[in-house]
């Protein structure tokens, strides 16, 4: 980046079903949440970069940025994203342009208030055509897993320690959220009810292995460099943001044990912050499933393709905590991930953000995590759709590397 | 409420699996494309269009979807998974289709992945009863079980014939069964229904012949069970199969296409008008097809018309008619007709209702006996001169006392009779009969076939096979007695045989 960008202010909701509330109510919530914690008033900002994907469809409702100028009493510059790295990410665009100093990046979904047609859509937006061939949200994760367990050739017992490896990543998933206040599911499971629940339902993976539909908002405010110090004298720094796309249709791609974007986005933020992948201790992945957490590992550096089942079987023997992979600690999820925390779409994105950020300044509470040596990065990777986009942001307490 | 552009335009790449291939580097696609990405502008407007509507696949990758999305559920628990083509050149995701998948059941994913698999032309997913019918060819089944790989290939013809006749036939009876004391009945799959049967009849009539698909010039499909009360099973026969010239720019097939219906003759009324096109003095067609296609109805047992429920079948027959490399050549026909309504169904009625009053004695036995007999009359033959007889086959015991009446012996009517296998397929009735026997005869036989539709009429025909009826055997793996006498059949109990008519 030519400049990084101050986080100097972040906020949320709980994630979970807000039966009571619209999508404008979350995102409200979440947006005073971010002003307050940057000592801001409204009127400070510059313009909104704000996300959702569905509620066109959920809520029936379109321009959103109608909402939030009626919620905010003012006229700015304000666009819709879908994922809420993609409005970080051009919000980023624009204060490195110098067009504006203080951005309100919001996200917010409703899923649950059309929940009898959700996964419909869902697949509809992965990959129409695999939805008119029968595909499903759930079936397509384990088609992946089904070609990284051929590709590697994973039999027998291999095999067996691979279901396990997925099923602890669910259940330090869901230890994690515990301590999570936002969390959509605040309690600890255990392995046999993992492997229960794809027994009983017969498949491949089951309702462990998979991100709920989740209802929440997210919001964080940027700064441009010079504007954060008047604001913020321990602002976390986004010193990357870089994205890369993939083809709609899964089985068509030449790559398909994991997301080439996935890669191609984490080499290009690796560049951008100037520092290398050791250097970073805390990673937010977008763990739709349990084979995405893992798959991720591989796609974005942290172990060889095809080793991550057979380095997190190990990890997770005398687990504390963190991965131990290449000789280094790998904190991953510790809000839960989307598995725990919650899955809101257009604004899971930003609880991502909201976590490394509280991580980074040593905020967050009961679920800190304790490294070896100092605590300076952390990345996160949302992806939209099935691998189709894939963004990493990397965010560091000094301003990048050398 | 579905959006009728979309289905075109999902239909008309999906139900032949429509794509493209760089002439340059040979790189392939699915879902047509206007260049290659690896060739770039010189590609423009050079790509070959391909599709995989013939081909055989692979099974990569797979996985059990027990639930499906809601346009799905209907089908309960199926494979899904990713399907290669061209040693992997392409490939798209497929659902297998044609698989009962019972919730208590695993299902070894290992032991599917790697097979060969063949696409097939089905209803896509459920939809609105008022919607348009969406359908699409990413539905497979295993390459080596019920329905076999059987390639097309355009085959010149070799010999012009005197008189018209039949070059080839096709028939489809689906791989599921409902078996009731000495008899079974073809069941559908939940995704078939009479234009699926009709489209596979069409395929593999196509396969048999090795005509080239692009010189018929008229397609009659008759049928009474077509799910639409408006809206032709032809004219998307004609698009699946490419019949006639295909006019790319505006995606119309240059074909005459159109529905009949008269109940179980609406087919084999058509084979004199098809004959005719093809020696048609002034412009004479190449080829034309006629099809015979049903998803016979039937109300519930118990119910006004449930008797029908004892004897519905599924399936069709088609049958290509020319003048060139004939099978079997036309001797004669006749045909004829009352007004007498023995079995009937009122618009917007979901069954038909049945006669008792009319059925048997001044119906069918009336109808075909004397079109039977007319027809030996006109052409001087007594039964004995004729090897095989065929009649409309509504149950067991009609079709044999009819034939006894005229004359005939079992070993003359019974090659034909296939009722006991498949049950009343209604249109496809007496053609499947018909099938069956050209199936098996040595060239120089003759055979009368006589339908009769209730409403009510007969139609007799005398054939008289050649000896090129030998030679097109080799392409005709999918025969009568091999979908009669299938291992891979599975029978089904009866709430999931009225399930599976029902459909979608
Ligand atoms: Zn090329």
């Amino acid at each position: 980046m030519k400049e990084p960008v101050a986080i100097i202010g972040v906020g949320r909701t709980r994630f979970g079903e807000h039966y009571e509330l619209d999508p404008e109510d979350l995102i409200d919530e979440a947006g005073l949440m971010a002003l307050d914690s940057a000592g801001l008033e409204r009127k400070d900002l510059d313009a909104c970069y704000i996300s959702d994907y569905l509620l066109q469809v959920t809520n029936k409702i379109g321009l959103e940025e109608g909402f939030i100028s009626q919620l905010l009493e003012m006229n700015i510059p304000i666009e819709k994203m879908r994922s809420f790295s993609s409005a970080l990410m051009n919000a980023c665009n624009a204060i490195e342009a110098g067009r504006y100093d203080i951005v309100l990046v919001g996200g917010m979904e409703k899923m649950t208030d059309r929940w009898s047609k959700i996964r419909d859509n869902l697949m509809l937006l992965v990959d129409h055509w695999s939805y008119y061939a029968g595909g499903t949200p759930e079936s397509i994760h384990e088609l992946l897993l089904r070609e990284y367990i051929k590709e590697y050739n994973i039999r027998g017992d291999d095999r067996q320690k691979l279901m396990e490896v997925l099923a602890k990543i669910s259940v330090k998933n869901h230890r994690n959220a515990v301590f999570n206040e936002y969390a959509h599911f605040r309690r600890e499971i255990d392995v046999k009810r993992v492997f229960a629940a794809r027994e009983e339902e017969r498949r491949l993976l089951g309702l462990y292995d998979f991100a709920p539909i989740s209802d929440g908002a997210t919001a964080i405010i940027l700064a441009s460099l010079k504007k954060a110090k008047e604001y913020a004298n321990d602002a976390v720094y986004i010193i990357s943001s870089s994205m890369a796309t993939d083809y709609i249709s899964y089985p068509s791609r030449p790559y398909r044990t994991g997301f080439i974007a996935s890669k191609i986005a984490m080499e290009n933020a690796l560049k951008m912050a100037k520092i290398s992948l050791h250097d970073i201790k805390l990673l937010e992945v977008y763990d739709q499933s349990t084979v995405l957490e893992m798959i991720s590992l591989e796609d974005l550096g942290f172990v060889k393709k095809g080793e991550a089942w057979a380095k997190l079987y190990e990890s997770f023997e005398n687990f504390s905590g963190f991965y131990y992979l290449d000789g280094k600690q790998i904190f991953v999820n510790t809000n839960g991930g989307l598995k725990a925390d919650g899955n809101p779409l257009g604004a899971t994105g930003g609880a991502q953000i909201f976590e490394v950020v509280k991580q980074l300044k040593g905020e967050a509470g009961q679920r800190q995590i304790k490294s070896d040596g100092d605590l300076t990065y952390g990345c996160v990777q949302e992806i939209e759709g099935f691998g189709t986009k894939v963004y990493v942001h990397i965010l560091g307490r000094e301003k990048g590397g050398k | 409420m579905g959006s009728e552009p979309i289905e075109r335009r999902v239909a008309y790449i999906g139900d032949r699996l429509k794509g493209s291939k760089c002439p340059f580097c040979g790189k392939e696609y699915f879902r047509t494309r206007k260049y290659c990405g690896d060739c770039g502008r010189k590609s423009l407007g050079k790509m070959i269009d391909i599709d995989f509507f013939y081909e055989k696949g692979v099974l990569e990758t797979c996985t059990v979807v027990r639930e499906p999305t809601n346009r799905f559920t209907r089908f309960g628990a199926y494979v899904y998974g990713i399907i290669s083509f061209h040693n992997g050149r392409v490939r798209v995701p497929g659902r297998l289709t044609d698989m009962i998948i019972g919730s208590d059941k695993s299902v070894d994913l290992d032991s599917l992945e790697g097979r060969e698999v063949v696409p097939r032309f089905r209803r896509r997913h459920s939809v609105d009863k008022s919607d348009i019918i969406p359908t699409i060819s990413l539905a497979f089944t295993f390459a080596d079980e019920y329905y076999p790989y059987q390639p097309y290939e355009i085959v010149k013809p070799s010999k012009e014939y005197d008189a018209p006749g039949i070059v080839g036939y096709g028939v489809y009876v689906s791989k599921f069964r409902i078996r009731e004391g000495a008899m079974e009945r073809s069941v559908p799959f939940i995704d078939e229904d009479a234009i699926t049967a009709a489209v596979e009849a069409g395929k593999i009539a196509l396969i048999h012949s090795g005509v080239d698909h692009k010189l018929i010039g008229k397609v009659y499909v008759g049928s009474e069970s077509n799910p639409y009360a408006v809206n032709p099973i032809a004219s998307k026969v004609a698009q699946v199969l490419k019949l006639g010239e295909e006019e790319k720019a505006e995606g119309v097939q240059g074909i005459d296409a159109v529905d009949t219906e008269f109940a179980c003759k609406a087919a084999t009324s058509m084979f004199k008008d098809a004959m005719a096109l093809v020696c048609y003095p002034k412009d004479p067609m190449d080829y034309a097809m006629v099809i015979g296609a049903d998803n016979a109805q039937a109300a519930p047992r118990g119910e006004p018309g449930g008797e029908l429920d004892f004897f519905v079948g599924f399936g069709g027959a088609a049958f290509i008619f020319g003048m060139k490399d004939v099978i079997a050549e036309v001797e004669g026909w006749y045909s004829c007709t009352s007004d007498t309504p023995d079995f009937w169904r009122r618009d917007l009625e979901p069954y038909p209702r049945h006669g008792g009053r009319f059925t048997g004695e001044p119906a069918y036995f009336k109808h075909i006996i004397k079109a039977g007999r007319k027809l030996m009359e006109k052409l001087n033959l007594k039964p004995s001169d004729i090897d095989y007889f065929v009649c409309h086959q509504p149950n067991p015991a009609f079709p044999a006392r009819a034939a006894a009446t005229l004359g005939f012996k079992p070993e003359q009517y019974m090659p034909g009779l296939q009722v006991s296998k498949f049950g009343n397929t209604y249109s496809g009735s007496s053609p499947i009969g018909l099938a069956a026997i050209l199936d098996q005869a040595e060239p120089h036989k003759r055979i009368m076939i006589v339908s009769y539709g209730s409403g009510a009429g007969s139609d007799a025909y005398l054939f008289i096979t050649t000896e090129q009826i030998k030679e097109k055997r080799s392409r005709q793996k999918f025969t009568v007695k091999y979908q009669a006498e299938n291992k891979f059949i599975e029978y089904v109990d009866y709430a999931t045989y009225r399930k599976f008519k029902e459909g979608l």
